[in-house]
């Protein structure tokens, strides 16, 4: 039969702050077990919440983002459940209004752009770590209390490839904003996806499973294909598809059942009486929106309208913020941006990859590798000598003290030129004997023993303009 | 004993004689979970200003108060080693002032009950006839003060829980405004009710101690930022043009006839002195409906709050097979019976089944009846009534389940100051058969002034203050 495929995708982002949701604890990851933790994040009698502002500002950047309406007056609730990972017996999170609500973005599709609508964005506080073995249980309190904001799609996702951009997309748009991490693989965002089958034509959703704890972007779509053959097997034996949750087996490339899901949890959400409404001032969200960062689409955009750059190179270069921002910076001290990307995409990738260098720890100095450029379309030195220069650029040196050192300077003045033309002409008369009798080689030769009498620093083009005109002249 | 008693002595012989005294009378009335050892305390006075307006003054703090390093119980099984790792920021803000805690004062079971009998450790029993209850859920502060050990001590107060005991055992019960003092570091009951409060024996101390305690705290995101009176040096005797509003509804409800009469002769003085005092009645419905509203929300809010207790972190625990069952195991044997059944009211009430006509309306009705309250708060500087219509039941004769229907109102009239948040006081005025009797009265939020106001002029007619109780060893 033929099945339409219909997925929801719920994702949790660790939000990049300081210090945790309601506490002043440090965030962390990586650190020693339970030493980023105070009273309030193992859950001590008479610990009080008090809301993180800065947890506050960043999801705000991200439910403008994902353009959700936002609730100026934010207001937290309790989440009841026992379970050795929640502290308070609670989890503080925004059940009954979310931050951000009614949003959508634009994914890339083969048949073009589509929209996935956000149902709704939330802040909430992250659960502890626990490990268990057959020793017990042990548990790390450092990311309890982190915080995180919950990002809730609409079922407008058909198809496993169609959820992996949906995830990158997310996924570039937050690290953008600097909101999160985004680390998929150390748990900074993680994904549940809601899978259904229903017949092609029909409107009723069928029964839904949840795949959990998706490690990766390309396991987002691996587990979802996965999960939509198991169902549709299901279905065409006419067998029915049970609710429940699932986890993807990555060497069984599968999706195996970790719990049946038998009616829904009463969680007794009720509003959390530590925390009083607190109503966010125009003016302060005014100023956090005004003050966000060009998100990747719109950058792309003005890369291809203000920069002339083709599809490729901007993608390149968007896809990755920190060396984006880098070629902005150089674009901002050359205007031949067509070479400042080259440079970037292709040699400063290059030169990074060969130190082991991240592109966040980048040494080149985007103003060194601007002066560069414009030294080569000055003629100031050749496109081979710039090689050089980079090299040097790239242990964090000056073009110009760099070409002065090595003495490197190319030689474009004419009249300084032309003296070592007349005399290199003067020592090859047997040169200018063949050019004349046509063997056009001999001006090649003549040019190469300018160059070799100027240390390489003649203008090339130059030189061989000056011996074509002196050579007539003989 | 007022806080200016003894200090002609040194801190030393006057932390000793409170904490004689103490033992002393622990075996008649049990007020004691933990005896602190002050030497650690004394030795810090020396970085302390003398002049400090609690310097070296001996005190009691009720169970749930936490202390850093020292036995926390709330009167509590599960809590009953559990030793805290920070202060309550009340207890840095007294060690600041200078005053020296003598002892950790028992509690009903994590502030549940009225009686004082619901406390892990046993019943407190009051300081004027040992046979009587001390009213709870402050039982042990509050006749720790009555019985003369210390000259204040520190409550919290969810539905009367300091005013309450305060009447039972003739001593000042003061509960000031929702957020004028942190509640940082506290036993929670319920968030949205709980309330420090204190017991002295005198008005100028109430006003005196609300100046130490009160202030923002960041710790607290429901602490004002509403700048702290200097209450003690403001406070002003004359009270001519008050407008004093009698609750009539709550007075219906006084059987007893010397209560009756003793309530009426206050009100003629207060006239006598300029004071204007009318009648006035809320709803009788919205009336009725306070005690039911607040087990609703009180016990939702504290199913939440001790959800926390599971024994995995701290606290009494049970083994059991799982993690599961550690947390099941340690519950059922660290609560009282009383308490669970409490839990199981509040977690009712907010099924999803049954949240919209429990606990949501149980919300909306708290609103009616705040609103009623301040309607009449807009007219009158503060609203008054008896703070019991009886004097302390016998122990044998009460307990917290047995509430009846007659006495709902006139008993129960106290949780007005914790639904609004407004200031309330109860001062002791009068014995009734040894027994003593009090009223209580509650103003605008942040009028706490006018209180102390009025109070001083009723102690003034009572000529009560510093008084309290003989206990015989």
């Amino acid at each position: 039969m033929n099945y339409e495929t219909v997925i929801g995708i719920e994702i949790h982002c660790e939000l990049k702050t300081k210090t945790k949701m309601f506490s002043s604890a440090p965030t962390s990851f990586g650190e020693v077990a339970n030493t980023c933790v105070n009273e309030i994040d193992l859950g001590h009698p008479g610990t009080l919440p008090c809301v993180n502002k800065e947890a506050v500002r960043l999801a705000l950047l991200a439910a403008t983002a994902l353009k959700c309406e936002i609730d100026p007056l934010i207001k937290f609730d309790r989440k009841n459940y026992y379970y050795s990972d929640l502290p308070k017996g609670f989890q503080i999170t925004q059940q009954f209004h979310p931050i951000g609500s009614g949003g959508n973005i634009s994914i890339d599709t083969p048949n073009g752009k589509k929209n996935i609508r956000i149902n709704r964005m939330h802040m909430e506080e992250d659960t502890a770590k626990q490990f268990h073995s057959d020793a017990g249980t042990l548990i790390d309190f450092n990311r309890a209390g982190t915080p995180l904001v919950e990002i809730v799609s609409e079922p407008d996702i058909r198809s496993g490839a169609e959820a992996m951009a949906y995830v990158e997309k997310l996924r570039a748009l937050l690290y953008y904003l600097g909101v999160s991490d985004v680390k998929m693989e150390e748990g900074s965002m993680r994904c549940d996806v809601n899978v259904s089958l229903r017949e092609v034509g029909t409107q009723k959703l069928g029964t839904k499973t949840e795949v959990k704890n998706l490690n990766s972007i390309s396991n987002v779509q691996k587990a979802i294909d996965a999960e939509v053959a198991r169902q549709s097997a299901l279905l065409d034996q006419g067998e029915r598809v049970i609710q429940a949750t699932r986890r993807y087996d990555e060497t069984q490339k599968t999706t195996v059942l970790m719990r049946k899901k038998e009616g829904d949890v009463d969680y007794k959400f009720f509003p959390e009486p530590n925390i009083p409404p607190i109503l966010l001032s125009d003016a302060w969200i005014k100023e956090i929106q005004d003050g966000m960062e060009e998100l990747p689409d719109e950058r792309k955009e003005r890369y291809q309208s203000q920069f002339a750059l083709n599809d490729y190179d901007a993608d390149v270069l968007v896809a990755n913020r920190e060396l984006s921002n880098f070629f902005d910076e150089v674009c901002l001290h050359t205007k031949n941006y067509k070479k400042a990307a080259n440079w970037t995409i292709v040699e400063v990738i290059a030169a990074l990859n060969k130190a082991n260098i991240k592109i966040a720890d980048n040494p080149c100095n985007p103003v060194y590798l601007a002066v560069m450029i414009n030294m080569v379309d000055n003629g100031e030195i050749s496109g081979k000598q710039a090689k050089e220069v980079f090299e040097e650029i790239m242990l964090g040196k000056d073009p110009q003290k760099v070409v002065e050192e090595k003495g490197m300077k190319q030689m474009s003045d004419s009249s300084e030129l032309l003296t070592l033309v007349t005399s290199v002409l003067d020592n090859n008369p047997q040169s200018i004997e063949d050019f004349k009798n046509g063997k056009d080689r001999a001006v090649g030769f003549l040019v190469g023993q300018v160059m070799k009498a100027s240390k390489g620093q003649a203008n090339p083009a130059m030189t061989n303009k000056l011996i074509a005109e002196e050579l007539k002249k003989r | 004993m007022d806080i200016k008693t003894n200090t002609l002595e040194s801190v030393e012989t006057r932390i000793q004689k409170a904490i004689d005294k103490a033992h002393a009378s622990q075996d008649k009335l049990n007020a004691v979970v933990s005896f602190i050892d002050p030497c650690e305390q004394i030795e810090n006075l020396k970085a302390i200003d003398k002049s400090a307006p609690l310097y070296g003054v001996p005190m009691a703090l009720k169970d749930n108060i936490n202390t850093k390093g020292i036995l926390t119980t709330a009167s509590s099984r599960i809590l009953d080693n559990y030793v805290p790792v920070y202060d309550a920021t009340i207890v840095k803000k007294l060690q600041q002032a200078g005053a020296i805690s003598i002892a950790k004062a028992s509690m009903d079971e994590l502030g549940m009950g009225g009686t004082n009998k619901n406390a892990y450790r046993g019943e407190v029993h009051n300081a004027w006839d040992t046979s009587r209850i001390s009213g709870g859920s402050s039982g042990g502060s509050a006749v720790l003060v009555a019985s003369g050990v210390v000259p204040f001590a520190i409550g919290t107060d969810t539905g009367d829980s300091v005013r309450k005991p305060a009447a039972f055992n003739g001593v000042i019960g003061m509960k000031p405004t929702y957020g004028r003092i942190s509640r940082y570091g506290i036993i929670p009951y319920a968030s949205s009710l709980d309330h420090v409060g204190y017991f002295t024996t005198a008005i100028e101390d109430a006003a005196l101690l609300l100046e130490v305690l009160a202030g923002r705290d960041d710790q607290d995101m429901t602490s004002s930022y509403r700048k702290v009176e200097t209450y003690a040096s403001n406070i002003n005797a004359d009270i001519s043009g008050k407008k004093i509003a009698i609750i009539d509804n709550v007075q219906e409800g006084v059987e007893d006839s010397e209560i009756k009469a003793n309530f009426q002769a206050l009100m003629d003085k207060l006239v006598a002195r300029g004071a204007i005092v009318e009648h006035i009645r809320f709803q009788d419905n919205l009336m009725q409906a306070l005690f039911p509203t607040y087990y609703i929300l009180a016990n939702a809010e504290a199913t939440a709050n001790h959800s926390n207790l599971d024994g995995i972190r701290f606290g009494m625990r049970e083994d059991g097979e799982s993690v599961e069952d550690v947390m099941i195991h340690s519950r059922t044997k660290g609560f009282s019976s009383y308490v669970r059944k409490r839990f199981v009211a509040g977690s009712y009430s907010l099924f999803v089944e049954n949240q919209e006509k429990v606990f949501r309306k149980a919300q909306k009705v708290r609103r009616l009846i705040v609103e009623e309250v301040q309607k009449t708060l807009d007219n009158y500087d503060v609203i008054i009534a008896s703070a019991s219509g009886n004097i302390a039941p016998l122990s044998e004769n009460s307990a917290d389940e047995a509430l009846s229907n007659e006495s709902m109102v006139t008993e129960n009239h106290m949780i007005i100051g914790n639904f609004g948040g407004f200031p309330s006081i109860t001062i002791p005025t009068g014995f009734v058969k040894g027994m003593p009797i009090a009223i209580n009265m509650s103003a605008n939020a942040f009028d706490e002034q006018v209180l102390f106001n009025i109070g001083k002029a009723i102690e003034e007619e009572t000529k009560l203050k510093g008084n309290d109780s003989e206990v015989k060893a």
